[in-house]
């Protein structure tokens, strides 16, 4: 996939979500659908984003290193970087119009929509990853439980996952 | 000052392992209690107000807190420092996984690892829907119905994710506007 192209996916998957995470759906839809990405690239590039510093929403420049090398990391970045900043001009010139009922009734349905479409992305992981063993559920679950908690650290989330498998995958 | 501004956000980007929450609280310390950029309650409203933006929120907080204390060389400072060395230490990361994936260690780890990562996708869907519901019985089952509808409408009839979302926007503006974000919902991150 040329550069552009991927700059533009990548742009578009940020400019309609709201929040880190909430690409996911859109990117899975535009990267693992057409074969350009694999289910096992975007499970590791949310496993490393969770792990890195920063904010969350740079699984992205993971994802793109695994697609496009250091040029796809790069795209990533710039592309997850220039919509959340849209609302900088905006904000100095009507802070006001921003906290309006239907402005915010729109971010509203937007993110509840997200939720819905992440919830469907959740389970597409498991069911591409085909890991319906007793103790993927279970580690499923607890990766639910842990994470809606928050008292654990999302990376320690993740090694309990690594330890549990090269227990029991091998 | 701008050397000074973009070293504490390199900080920030660096020093955040695991982001999101983490990321939130350094950058609340640096900018209300060690810069006193702004007060705790401006902070709140500036959080809300990137609560609203487009992709990741800590980029648009970022970006507001980097243009009040220095205009558009500030946002670029904070924004670069906060994301640029962050993104350097991902591809490290990711580089490094990358020379190891094929080995059978390493695919008995992604078995574990995989449904992870599921779970922690699920809990953001229901981190994002406790955040924006909003409260009162009637609305919160009006705004879960409308996150089942989207989970509906991608899972079982193959609707796509821009138009799932785009619907959802059209539906939040029209019917989810009533009563404003609390002050719960801004401390929720």
């Amino acid at each position: 996939m040329d550069p552009l192209a991927l700059f533009l996916v990548f742009l578009k998957a940020s400019a309609l979500s709201i929040g880190g995470l909430s690409s996911l759906p859109l990117l899975r839809a535009e990267l693992v659908v057409p074969h350009i990405a694999t289910d096992d690239q975007v499970i590791q590039a949310i496993a490393i984003g969770r792990i890195s510093t920063g904010p969350n929403g740079l699984y992205v420049v993971s994802l793109g290193y695994l697609v496009a090398g250091f040029v796809g990391a790069g795209v990533a970045l710039v592309a997850a970087t220039l919509p959340p900043l849209v609302i900088v001009p905006i904000a100095t010139v009507s802070r006001r119009w921003l906290l309006t009922t239907p402005v915010a009734g729109l971010v509203r349905g937007v993110a509840l929509a997200t939720a819905g479409l992440l919830a469907a992305t959740s389970v597409g992981i498991l069911q591409a990853a085909g890991a319906t063993a007793w103790w993927q559920l279970a580690l499923a679950a607890a990766g639910v439980a842990l994470s809606v908690q928050g008292k654990v650290h999302p990376a320690l989330v993740i090694a309990i996952g690594a330890a549990v498998g090269i227990l029991l995958a091998r | 000052m701008l050397a000074r501004l973009t070293r504490s956000w390199i900080a920030v980007g660096t020093q955040s392992v695991g982001g999101g929450t983490s990321t939130l609280l350094l950058i609340r310390r640096l900018a209300v209690e060690r810069e006193r950029w702004l007060s705790a309650r401006e902070f709140a409203e500036s959080w809300a107000l990137s609560q609203l933006s487009l992709g990741i929120h800590l980029v648009a907080l970022a970006g507001l807190l980097g243009q009040r204390v220095a205009g558009w060389r500030g946002v670029a400072a904070a924004v670069g420092g906060m994301l640029v060395p962050a993104a350097a230490i991902t591809v490290a990361l990711t580089a490094g996984y990358e020379a190891i994936a094929s080995s059978p260690l390493a695919r008995a780890a992604l078995a574990g690892i995989a449904p992870v990562t599921a779970g922690m996708t699920l809990a953001t869907a229901v981190l994002l829907i406790r955040s924006t519901a909003r409260h009162g019985r009637a609305l919160a089952i009006v705004d879960v119905l409308v996150s089942i509808a989207a989970l509906a409408a991608s899972a079982l009839l193959a609707v796509s994710a821009v138009v799932a979302i785009a619907a959802g926007a059209a539906v939040g503006a029209v019917a989810l506007g009533r009563e404003r974000p609390t002050s719960r919902d801004i401390q929720m991150g």
